[in-house]
């Protein structure tokens, strides 16, 4: 399996007949940077294509092209069998390509009739609404994939996953070809996932055409029929997907094999005492009885799936969900953790799973971002703030964490996600912590700054640190933690040291989680709390 | 369906209508009276004309306080211009020159905010202080009481008429009317117009109203045309029902308007609102005024008491937000409960 030359195609000529869309030698630069270099794509009726690769590595940009946000520097795109030396983002949706962003593109104010419909209605140039008829179209466009949601039900009141629905129907009923998703499994949940993924094949069988674009190599491998890998402005593989693993992907989106046999782990002294202990803390409607200990220098991983009650742990250990009953105890002494200022008073750190939204202010130099949880330490006698010390402080961080960037005085957007991540965590590591709670702390970062930031995490420990992961990414766990606990329905079911199970075991256990929560025993007793 | 209207923004503010008839009631029952109740309308109808045109602007995201000052100078202004001219016709012509006016300056904030990408409110502000002071400076500094010939009875022209033992003989007045029609009007725009919709879209997501093909100048231009229009329409009607022309008329009074929208549910934020829930924030506010006299609480507790309810009543959803919030989220649990 040698890299794929651009331009030549790997799909039999026999699929060649139903090619809906070819890009062929694209180039796109951006002032110096590269962004795509003769890449070619194509995407043929009914088939799910998977495009995969690293920030950066010009999938964006390949997207953009091919809505037409972008014009190509080099080469052209065929659609339908028209060939077009730059497409408007208008031919591309005449020619049924559709893009569903991150954020959906819908009204929250507004039902979910009316999303559905409001499209048709513009599109239609009435001036007065008939409102059984957008009522109609809403429920044609529901049927389209099979699914049923509430008409008259305000999208604001939605799950994330209800709303892609709505976003993938009004594709559907924009005539779409061929969808475009972008990162869409980001914010859903396993059961969400696996509806989406019916929904996804559903449409595949109706002879709809899929570009599917993930950083989550197992969604890929489960979904794909055809993998795409970018990596740094070129195709490196496009293939099959059958056969398909994710090591053999990484290597593709890399470069490099990333091996998971050959990290050291600190070792944890079991003499020592705990830097933190929780005994029989709850939280209603979060989580019950949850007792554990952590050790200087460990990094303990607590999974469980989406909706297990793993975030609001965190949370209420950071005071921000302060806990109803139970104890904390640091370094031996119990404390009370009633608001965040209790918990960074005590030396606790939270990084959250939404980075962007939580953790940083984007606009923001990174420098300015780096020492805002600590510009109390920085001012000179007259409370002013001192810069100089300032830019120092920020640049010892820049340079501990290997921060990618020309200057600490750029705009935080400015960076990568896995670089982004840095920044949040140099952040909070600027004021010292004992104990750093890590939420998903590679959601959305790619494959190569994951392997950097679990390297990150590893030695963070071993310089004292106590480490609280969360985190449902099953091979993360096992390249950081020294122990893991599992959580379903809001307790801590099982604790595994890192050496007594194997990857493919605890990913079996954390799928189990959802059904068994449905015994009668479980849910009397959570049915008992306040 | 039940559990939606009660559950509904419009629902809570017509209990705190009817809890605060009761109490009133029970203190003074003078109150429970036909020439209370057209008293209070009467007090109410010019607010709800300015509510009205100002709602649409409110769901759109935007926020206004000139509307006050366009109903001041095109009320004035005409009255000048006409009375200094020897005027003694009908109340239309009156209507007709107000409202050509009301709109062109509407038009002129619209303008404002979508060629030059100013904030609503920004303009509004200018906009505001603007006019009162055209007002003083360039037609008059004083209230005028002339009233023309043929306009003369038209503040006690009534459509039901009632005798009252206290007040002496009152009524209806039939600009009550105007208010069914205009807020009918303004409630089929908002629902069954595309433009309606935009409106709606443009305060749900304005990002997203662009993308989807949505004319948002044209809608925003509208907008500040009703509000232009039915400011000036609620401006000539004042002076005829108080038979004075103020050139400050209203001046205190943008944000009671403001306040009873925003308590018929409105989100400051944009997005929603209704005419039936605005209806019956103005009612609200106006019973607070009439309750206040009734029961003798003294005039200066009006203010105060208007906003704790307001504080109150915004207050509901935030609390709830804030409830939901204390407690975690775990989905797993939620469903087996």
């Amino acid at each position: 399996m040698t890299d794929i030359l651009p331009g030549t195609d790997p799909v039999s000529q026999a699929a060649l007949k139903d090619e809906i869309l070819r890009a062929e030698h694209i180039s796109k630069r951006f002032g110096g940077v590269v962004a795509l270099n003769d890449v070619s794509l194509s995407i043929y009726k009914g088939e799910i294509c998977c495009l995969v690769g690293e920030n950066g590595s010009g999938k964006s940009t390949m997207i953009k092209i091919i809505s037409g946000v972008y014009t190509p520097d080099e080469g052209d795109i065929t659609v339908n069998g028209r060939q077009y030396k730059k497409l408007t983002p208008i031919t591309s949706i005449h020619e049924g390509i559709q893009v569903i962003y991150q954020d959906f593109s819908l009204f929250p104010n507004l039902t979910v009739a009316e999303n559905i419909a409001i499209n048709q209605q513009l599109a239609s140039g009435k001036q007065l609404v008939n409102w059984k008829q957008v009522e109609q179209i809403a429920r044609e466009g529901l049927a389209k994939i099979n699914v049923s949601l509430p008409l008259d039900a305000e999208v604001s009141t939605l799950s994330t996953a209800d709303r892609q629905l709505i976003a993938i129907i009004k594709a559907l009923l924009a005539n779409a070809r061929i969808i475009i998703m972008d990162e869409p499994t980001t914010a859903l949940t396993q059961k969400e996932v696996a509806a989406l993924f019916k929904v996804i094949n559903g449409l595949k069988s109706q002879g709809m055409s899929i570009l599917f674009v993930s950083h989550k190599l197992n969604e890929v491998i489960e979904i794909a029929d055809r993998t795409v890998i970018f990596r740094n402005g070129k195709k490196t593989m496009d293939q099959d997907a059958k056969g398909l693993d994710a090591k053999k992907m990484e290597f593709y989106m890399t470069g490099r094999e990333i091996d998971g046999q050959a990290i050291t782990f600190g070792e944890v002294n079991q003499a020592d005492a705990p830097l933190l202990k929780v005994e029989q803390l709850n939280l209603a409607r979060g989580f019950f009885d949850v007792s554990f200990e952590l050790k200087p220098k460990e990094v303990l991983g607590i999974t469980g799936l989406l909706g297990s009650g793993r975030t609001e742990l965190a949370l209420a250990l950071f005071g921000e969900l302060p806990a109803n009953s139970g104890k904390i105890y640091l370094q031996g002494k119990e404390v009370q953790i009633k608001t965040i200022q209790d918990a960074t008073a005590h030396g606790i750190a939270y990084v959250p799973d939404d980075r962007i939204r939580q953790g940083l202010f984007l606009e923001h130099s990174i420098e300015n971002n780096i020492v805002v949880s600590i510009i109390g330490r920085l001012v000179n006698r007259l409370g002013l703030v001192n810069s100089k010390r300032k830019a120092s402080e920020a640049q010892r961080w820049v340079r501990q964490l290997e921060l990618k960037t020309p200057s600490p005085e750029l705009p935080v957007k400015s960076l990568s996600g896995g670089n982004q991540q840095r920044v949040v965590l140099a952040k909070w590591l600027a004021s010292n912590p004992k104990i750093l709670i890590l939420n998903g702390p590679t959601v959305g970062v790619d494959v190569g700054s994951k392997a950097e930031i679990h390297e990150l995490i590893r030695s963070l420990a071993q310089q004292g640190l106590g480490i609280l992961l969360i985190s449902d990414d099953i091979p993360e766990l096992f390249q950081t933690c020294h122990r893991i606990l599992l959580m379903r329905a809001g307790r801590i079911v099982e604790e595994y040291k890192r050496q007594d199970i194997t990857e493919q075991a605890l990913n079996a256990e954390l799928v189990a989680a959802a059904p068994v929560r449905a015994d009668a025993s479980a849910s009397t007793h959570v049915s008992a709390q306040p | 369906m039940l559990k939606k209207i009660i559950r509904s923004n419009e629902f809570v503010i017509f209990l705190i209508l009817v809890f605060l008839s009761l109490a009133i009631g029970l203190v003074n029952p003078a109150f429970f009276s036909i020439s209370t109740l057209f008293d209070t309308l009467r007090a109410s109808i010019v607010f709800l004309i300015m509510a009205y045109g100002l709602l649409p602007i409110i769901i759109a995201g935007g926020i206004d306080i000139s509307f006050v000052a366009i109903a001041a100078v095109t009320s004035y202004a005409t009255h000048m211009f006409l009375i200094g001219r020897g005027y003694q016709g009908s109340i239309l012509l009156y209507y007709t020159i107000a409202c050509v006016l009301g709109v062109l300056m509407g038009l002129l904030n619209g303008v404002l905010v979508t060629r030059f990408k100013l904030q609503v409110f920004d303009v509004s502000l200018a906009a505001f202080t603007m006019w009162y002071g055209f007002n003083l400076f360039f037609v008059g500094a004083t209230a005028n009481y002339e009233i023309p010939q043929s306009a003369v009875g038209y503040y006690n022209q009534f459509i039901i008429r009632t005798r009252d033992p206290f007040v002496g003989e009152t009524g209806l007045h039939v600009s009550i009317l105007y208010v069914i029609v205009i807020g009918l009007v303004i409630a089929w725009l908002l629902k069954y117009t595309t433009i309606g919709r935009g409106v709606f879209a443009i305060g749900g997501n304005r990002e997203v109203a662009l993308r989807s093909g949505f004319n948002i100048t044209r809608i925003t231009l509208i907008t500040f045309a009703v509000m232009g229009l039915l400011s000036a329409v609620a401006g000539v009607t004042q002076a005829f029902l108080s038979r004075n022309f103020n050139p400050v008329i209203f001046i205190t009074q943008p944000l009671d308007v403001l306040a009873a929208i925003i308590l018929g549910g409105a989100a400051i934020t944009g997005g929603s609102g209704s005419i039936l829930g605005t209806t019956l924030g103005v009612l609200v506010i106006q019973l607070i005024n009439r309750a206040l006299i009734l029961t003798g609480i003294p005039v200066e507790w009006q203010r105060f008491v208007v906003g704790l309810i307001l504080i109150l009543f915004t207050s509901i959803p935030a609390l709830r937000a804030m409830r939901a919030r204390r407690v975690g989220h775990t989905t797993e649990l939620v469903e087996g409960e």
